[in-house]
């Protein structure tokens, strides 16, 4: 088994942790205390384990550790905390596109990917931003809706 | 019609305790309890369907320094794991590991290691010689002559008992004369339906810490519905007092009833962790999830005879469910399945023949709704085709039928009767069907071109718990307690080992007792707990929550209140007759207060502090509760879709979703239990279905879970044409007129969706899913034979 000493930065803090070549990016935050990363399949099918990767939402569980070397990593914990959420955290409790909050890290994610791109997202745009997302309890309808607020927030009011 | 006139915070959309924690990844669940020196825990899993363990060599394993696990150090207790029938009714067939697999998937061993990377390598290292067995993997396969026994015995009522062609269990409930009925009808129709099962698809994997202690004692985090059960069942198998188990209240990431039972791994952790002496954890993978549940796959039967005018005189179904590898419950599901049938509409005369058969599959499980979504699919598409043979429109003719104010109904089964004392049905209805466009549907079988357009209703309930008035010989198990304290400083402490799914019954809960007490919801907390600190909560299940735990924390609450009031009175020298207590959101506390007397009057805080610093005591109640009742929450469901003829694919255009729930506590978390109850709903309508390879047991899917086919948002229906209605009623029986909503909310579905492609296509659908192959082969056939008319498969009595 192959191992290497790698850096990589999560949510701004720094890291140097020596890593088997075959660990996913996903067992490594776990195992580093990132339990907000959520595991959810290990198969690249429910995004619950998505975290930015320089700005870019990937799944934690089909990345290989040592892929992130040197790379900035942003969990949902490091977007907004209790005293200070960030917007779409925000609006997703406003809105109640919560329920168990399995998916809710993974799905925060990809939303906030989506809106760096894209800031006025179309509707479909939306859909399809978090088409790797499964969640079980709400039906999407209201994660839809706080993603959507997000996007009416930051245009002042105006949708594509 | 009793109401209050003034409510400060039920009925009013509050933003949820949990959900900061939730959004911001702070929320921790079971597979995120970190405990210093745990050891990684994993399973080896058979992979044959039906095998006997020949031999099971650990030592290679053991030599990389892992502790294994194997039926040969677990205690051979044999248990049930779902706990929540009584005794009588509870059917044992599992110990924690056995010498025989009886499914692909099922544990056969088990490693605990320092490292995930060491425990899956001394799961390799396990030799296990297999005595491969014949497999039936379907009931008809398992029930033939001759068929090899999937169980021996199992230990049943205190002895073990014989179990005959894999034949589980049967259930015969009769009412009136059947005979008698069908002699009686003039129209007498027949039809079989099929609902295929389905995985949960939960989005947590089953996982469990356990942590032992030097005293024996150990300390269990699980996923579970249940912690009180859950403590209860290892407490049976590993012979502990009860006090020396500790299972801790966590957050759970879905369940939809797959944790009713105490999870297969937890007892496997447990015994990883006593024959270590470590704490021990495991999560499961999602392929190992996929293997452990599923909903049950049921084929109905139903004859229905009627009178011209559309009066049913008489009902027979026969049922046959496939339970798996093991008897979760299904003389429980057989039950369940009889009582949602006959409380659906009045039936002088009905007969039930219900079997569940063992087979060398996943192990079924309640998934929401437990019988009533597969209930309601079969009458209502029956009752839908009833009311076109007697040409009246459906939503009128079962308004004439069906159970509502003043009607006895079943629930849960035989045992659970209740009169229902709250109806919406009439008023969801009118809405649902305005609202949709109802009269503007279309004349089914009319259209030609290649997109069709049908709209389709369907009507349900789910009873709100399992509650029943008889003192003794209940089925099931239904109690709740609940503690409730009044700080120092005038907040409230709510603390309930009830379980919160997600769906926010525990902040509604909370909401009772701010609104019952008088203070702001902001000074409620919802207490972290465990089953050292709680009295006994059956469990969430049943649509039970807010309706039978809410009131247990009413109870309490009633009582803290009565103690306020009580020293308030000596304090404020006036009656306690005469305060009251009123939350002031510009004071953020409860104020009691005599009305006419502006002088006497004080924060709840400062009758605290006054009790605290003159040593007076504090001020709790524990209260338990048993509801006498458990009344139906009625859900309809309104659906327009739109049929591809070409590729057979059905999109949802719009909804109109009713719900009868009595006093809405949190509409907006109320609403949110209907988006997913649709959403869940139109996939098991639609795709989904867990299927096995027919040689091998194996999942057809792999344990990739897109290949289950869960919607994704792409595939829900994701409205805008979507209306949610409730309906304005008041439960006489339930905490501030209050009844459930969570498993009601998708039992319409599969009936809805049927009713709604026969609409567009004139072609009706009786096995779900209906997938779009099983849209393209009915179309292509029906190109070729023009269908029979309905009413030449009537049979005139």
């Amino acid at each position: 088994m192959r191992e290497k000493a790698i850096v990589f930065e999560v949510n701004e803090r720094q890291h140097c942790t020596t890593i088997p070549s075959h660990r996913t990016l996903l067992e490594v935050l776990r195992a580093l205390g990132y339990v907000d990363v959520k595991c959810g399949c290990e198969k690249g099918d429910c995004g619950a384990c998505a975290v930015l990767v320089d700005g870019e939402a990937i799944d934690s569980c089909l990345t290989l550790a040592w892929t992130v070397e040197g790379r900035a990593i942003t969990t949902v914990a490091g977007l907004g905390n209790s005293n200070n959420p960030h917007p779409l955290q925000a609006a997703f409790a406003r809105n109640g596109a919560i329920q168990c909050g399995f998916c809710t890290p993974g799905v925060i994610i990809a939303s906030e990917s989506l809106l760096r791109k894209t800031p006025n997202p179309s509707d479909d745009e939306i859909r399809f931003a978090l088409s790797g997302n499964l969640c079980r309890c709400t039906g999407y309808t209201k994660i839809f809706e706080a993603v959507r607020e997000m996007v009416l927030t930051r245009s002042g009011g105006v949708l594509r | 019609m009793q109401t209050r006139t003034k409510l400060n915070t039920i009925g009013r959309n509050t933003h949820r305790k949990d959900g900061i924690g939730k959004v911001t990844g702070t929320e921790q669940y079971a597979s995120d309890v970190s405990v210093p020196r745990a050891w990684y825990g994993g399973v080896l899993r058979s992979p044959h369907a039906h095998a006997r363990i020949a031999s099971i060599d650990t030592s290679a394993a053991e030599a990389l320094g892992a502790v294994c696990l194997t039926f040969a150090d677990v205690p051979r207790v044999k248990y049930n794991e779902r706990t929540n029938c009584a005794p009588p009714h509870l059917y044992r067939d599992r110990y924690v590991l056995d010498d025989t697999a009886r499914h692909v998937g099922e544990a056969v061993a088990a490693v605990a290691a320092p490292t995930r990377a060491l425990a899956e390598k001394a799961l390799r290292a396990i030799k296990v010689e297999y005595e491969v067995l014949p497999a039936m993997l379907c009931a008809a396969d398992a029930l033939k002559d001759g068929a090899p026994k999937i169980h021996e015995t199992i230990l049943y009522r205190g002895k073990e008992t014989p179990i005959e062609h894999n034949v589980a269990v049967t259930r015969l409930i009769e009412v009136g004369d059947i005979e008698k009925g069908f002699a009686e009808a003039d129209s007498i129709i027949e039809r079989e339906f099929e609902a295929a099962p389905v995985y949960h698809a939960q989005m947590e994997t089953k996982s469990v810490v356990c942590k032992p202690a030097v005293d024996g004692s150990i300390t269990v985090w699980a996923t579970t519905q249940s912690i009180h059960n859950t403590r209860q069942l290892l407490a049976e198998i590993y012979g502990l007092p009860l006090h020396k188990i500790n299972v801790k209240k966590i957050a759970i990431g879905g369940t939809f009833g797959s944790s009713i039972q105490m999870n297969s791994v937890v007892p496997i952790c447990v015994g990883l962790a006593i024959k270590s002496g470590r704490p021990v954890k495991i999560a499961t993978t999602r392929e190992e999830d996929m293997y452990d549940h599923c909903r049950y796959q049921v084929r109905i039967t139903l004859k229905l005879g009627f009178k011209a005018d559309g009066t049913l005189v008489a009902g027979h179904m026969k049922t046959t469910v496939e339970l798996g590898a093991h008897n979760t419950q299904g003389y429980h599901f057989l039950g369940v399945i009889a009582g949602f049938w006959v409380s659906l509409y009045k039936l002088p005369n009905m007969k039930y023949e219900g079997t569940a058969v063992y087979t060398n599959r996943t192990p079924s499980c309640a998934m929401q709704g437990f019988g009533a979504p597969q209930a309601t699919f079969v009458t209502e598409v029956i009752m839908d085709e009833i009311a076109e043979l007697l040409g009246r429109d459906p939503v009128e003719y079962k308004l004439t039928q069906y159970r509502g104010l003043g009607d006895t109904f079943w629930g849960q089964g035989p045992t659970v009767k209740s009169i229902i004392l709250s109806d919406g049905v009439p008023e969801l209805l009118e809405v649902g069907a305005k609202k949709i466009g109802w009269d503007g549907r279309p004349v089914p079988g009319t259209q030609t071109g290649r997109f069709r357009r049908g709209i389709g209703m369907a009507r349900s309930f789910h009873c709100s718990g399992v509650g029943q008035p008889r003192k003794t010989g209940a089925e099931m198990i239904d109690y709740s307690g609940a503690i409730v304290k009044l700080n120092e400083d005038g907040s409230i402490d709510y603390i309930q080992s009830l379980m919160d799914h997600g769906g926010g019954t525990c902040e509604a809960i909370a909401k009772l007792v701010a609104e019952e007490i008088g203070v702001p919801l902001s000074m409620v907390g919802i207490s972290d707990v465990d089953t050292n600190t709680t009295v006994y909560d059956i469990t969430t299940h049943a649509t039970r929550g807010v309706f039978a735990g809410g009131a247990a924390a009413l109870k309490a609450a009633k009582s803290v209140k009565a103690k306020i009031l009580d020293y308030a009175s000596q304090l404020l020298d006036i009656m306690s007759e005469s305060l009251v207590i009123e939350p002031s959101e510009e004071l953020g506390q409860g104020v009691i207060y005599c009305p006419g007397y502006p002088e006497k009057r004080m924060t709840l805080g400062e009758l605290a502090k006054y009790l605290h610093v003159n040593s007076w005591g504090t001020i709790a109640a524990v209260e338990s509760l048993h509801p006498v009742t458990a009344p139906p929450a009625y859900v309809t469901y309104f659906v327009e879709v739109e049929v591809d003829t070409e590729t057979g694919v059905v999109k949802t255009l719009a909804a109109a979703l009713g719900s009868d729930c009595g006093t809405v506590v949190n509409p907006g978390l109320a609403a949110g239990q209907l988006t997913g109850g649709l959403s869940k709903g139109a996939g098991c309508a639609l795709i989904e279905a867990h299927q096995w390879d027919r040689q091998t047991g194996e999942l057809a899917s792999k344990g990739f879970w897109v290949d289950g086919k869960t919607l994704s948002i792409l595939e829900t229906p994701l409205l805008e044409n979507l209306h949610i209605d409730f309906a304005h009623t008041y439960e006489p029986t339930g905490p501030f007129g209050a009844k459930g909503i969570g498993e009601a909310s998708i039992n319409p579905a599969l009936a809805a969706y049927s009713n709604a492609i026969y609409n567009a296509l004139g072609i009706r659908f009786r096995e779900v899913p209906i997938t779009a192959e099983k849209i393209l082969a009915a179309l292509s056939t029906k190109k070729v034979r023009r269908t029979q008319p309905a009413q030449r498969e009537l049979v005139n009595s």
